[in-house]
């Protein structure tokens, strides 16, 4: 696991100290591991799989983790990484819009001139969990991946650039992208509802 | 997170000088930075002085605030089940 072991020299931990980090350091963040594993599959056992393979492989380069640094950013890193290399190849998820296309789309200049989502807050704030759910599945992965990073799990843009390997700036780009596409689901969404999306007069 | 930027109620949105922004899309680009408290200290007095005058600015300040509550607030966040923890902890103690 290269990507794991360029940043930092190992380090030489005894065997008390590796489960000691393991356990204080690694476990209290298992819920939000399992969270971003199933809103990233979509799937209870693949969730379980990922989490599991995430923290059996965290142990094995436990050395390759400097203690009291960022645990979290360091466990969404490896899962991340364990979900493109593992599950997202054998993914139940149907072949959706390539994230290739979608970027190539949203980086067109007619997608500069852009746009912005005629949709108001009052429309959506009615909406219920499920509901904001379903429009976040419906984004391309590496679009639903920089939202749950950012708004559900509250990483900065920093931290997103680490766990994703991509410059900040492409981390900014992305998730304006993210958003734009989230609220036309959401709009159609609320629509669909019947929510009235302007104040005509 | 910074919150001292003016709401106005509805009514007075029609009052407002800016009823249109010339400069919508880098207007929203500064928004999400700010919702996501990532605008630095020029960015955000930019950022005041639109959302004094311009209608569309406050609007999407609203709609990108009322999106990432949705997303926080709303969601179910999933547990791990206990299971998997035991299980993982088991996989780990036998490796020693």
């Amino acid at each position: 696991m290269p990507e794991l072991m360029s940043d930092t020299p190992a380090r030489g931990y005894s065997e008390d100290q590796k489960y000691l980090i393991f356990n204080k350091e690694f476990m209290p963040h298992i819920d939000s591991m399992y969270n971003f594993a199933f809103r990233l599959t979509m799937d209870e056992d693949d969730a379980n799989d990922l989490v599991q393979d995430t923290y059996l492989k965290a142990f094995r380069f436990i050395s390759s983790f400097e203690q009291g640094t960022n645990a979290k950013a360091w466990l969404f890193r490896i899962l991340k990484n364990s979900f493109i290399n593992d599950y997202r190849k054998k993914s139940k998820e149907p072949a959706k819009v390539d994230y290739q296309d979608v970027e190539t789309t949203y980086n067109s200049e007619d997608a500069e001139a852009e746009h912005t989502v005629d949709l108001r807050a009052e429309s959506v704030s009615d909406l219920i969990g499920d509901e904001v759910a379903t429009a976040l599945n419906s984004l391309p992965v590496d679009f639903r991946t920089v939202i749950i990073l950012c708004d559900i799990e509250g990483f900065t843009y920093e931290e997103m650039a680490k766990i994703l390997d991509i410059p900040i700036g492409t981390v900014r780009s992305r998730l304006h992208r993210a958003r734009n596409l989230l609220k036309e689901k959401l709009r159609d969404y609320a629509k669909s509802m019947g929510y009235r999306e302007e104040n005509e007069d | 997170m910074q919150t001292s930027l003016p709401s106005p109620s509805p009514s007075n949105l029609d009052n407002l000088p800016k009823q249109h922004c010339d400069n919508q899309s880098n207007c929203l680009k500064l928004i999400q930075l700010l919702v996501d408290g990532e605008a630095t200290e020029e960015q955000l007095e930019k950022l005041k002085k639109s959302m004094e005058v311009c209608r569309p600015c406050i609007e999407m300040y609203h709609l990108e605030k009322e999106v990432k509550a949705l997303l926080q607030e709303r969601m179910e966040k999933k547990c791990c089940p206990d299971k998997l923890i035991a299980t993982i902890k088991s996989r780990i103690a036998n490796l020693s």
